[in-house]
């Protein structure tokens, strides 16, 4: 008497014909949801904690000034001084007039620096802004 | 007699595709930053020169007066509190506001000294954001029965409308001598 190995008939491969096609949509979708960085952040942050959070849904809309530890203030790509803030927010409002500036500040500044931008940005009237923060856990 | 010549098999090996698209999807990986921009929003009042300043006169009963100073104390009307209860505080306050028209619903006005911290004046304007949303978030819940978030558009502007926040920044002083 002779065993047999019992032994599925069907085949035991995954097809991987499609594999490709799954690999291209996973990178597709990467490559809508990527935003790659636009400038080099120049200051050193580090950022508040806060729980009543909300988030900015049109990234179009933002603007950012970053405030580094040692009262350096950084917007676009280079370090400015306090007083021509206000002359480059103004001109990035008439570009955009909707614009939503985000204040990336450190959280160990003093608030005589960051009342000093508001009162800038007062002036250059972009009224909305937005504290960064990270949500307290 | 005519030789038919053969067709060389004109085909682009595909096996390897699989791979680029790999290298092409980890490369996008590992670049990609899913970074949401959150933070706490404020409206800025309108730039007014010194001169053409106007003072209101506000009831005080609508008004809650929050200073910070440079060592991170908070005085609420004149009373020293943690920051941490300024919420407990105002949230009663608020409460109170809702039935009454917009014209006399709270106004909380944050003012602080130029030393004072970021960390804490951040601190402070959460706590204020906080009580906001959380009597936000009970009117809603005792209107319709949703948390604020859940509600459709309309329904979130009725709540807007009974619960406006209004935070009011103090008008930074010129240093007196």
């Amino acid at each position: 008497m002779t065993f047999e190995k019992r032994r599925a008939k069907t085949k035991q491969e995954i097809p991987t014909t499609s594999m490709p096609d799954i690999v291209f949509m996973l990178l597709m979708f990467f490559m809508c949801v990527t935003t790659m960085r636009e400038v080099d952040v120049l200051v050193q942050f580090k950022l508040p904690e806060a729980k009543a959070i909300e988030k900015i849904e049109n990234k179009r809309l933002v603007s950012y000034i970053w405030v580094g530890k040692d009262r350096k203030i950084q917007i676009n790509d280079s370090l400015v001084d306090l007083g021509k803030v206000e002359e480059l927010m103004y001109l990035k409002r008439k570009a955009l007039p909707e614009v939503i500036v985000s204040l990336r500040s450190d959280q160990s500044v003093d608030m005589g620096l960051i009342t000093d931008i508001q009162q800038a940005l007062r002036k250059a009237y972009c009224l909305r802004i937005n504290y960064s923060a990270m949500i307290k856990v | 007699m005519i030789k038919k010549r053969k067709i060389p098999d004109a085909e682009i090996p595909t096996a390897s595709q699989a791979d680029l698209a790999f290298l092409l999807l980890l490369f996008f990986l590992v670049s990609t930053v899913i970074d949401v921009d959150t933070g706490l929003g404020l409206t800025l009042p309108e730039y007014v020169p010194p001169d053409e300043q106007i003072e209101v006169k506000v009831d005080p009963t609508r008004m809650a007066a929050v200073l910070v100073n440079e060592n991170g104390e908070v005085l609420i009307d004149g009373n020293i509190v943690p920051v941490f209860k300024i919420k407990d505080l105002l949230k009663p306050r608020i409460e109170s506001k809702i039935s009454l028209p917009l014209n006399k619903k709270m106004i909380v006005s944050l003012k602080t000294d130029r030393k004072t911290v970021y960390n804490i004046y951040i601190a402070a304007l959460d706590q204020i954001k906080q009580a906001f949303f959380e009597v936000r978030d009970e009117y809603s819940n005792g209107k319709f029965g949703k948390k604020f978030n859940d509600l459709n558009q309309e329904q979130q502007e009725d709540v807007k409308d009974a619960v406006p926040i209004i935070i009011s920044l103090a008008e930074p002083e010129s240093i007196k001598k």
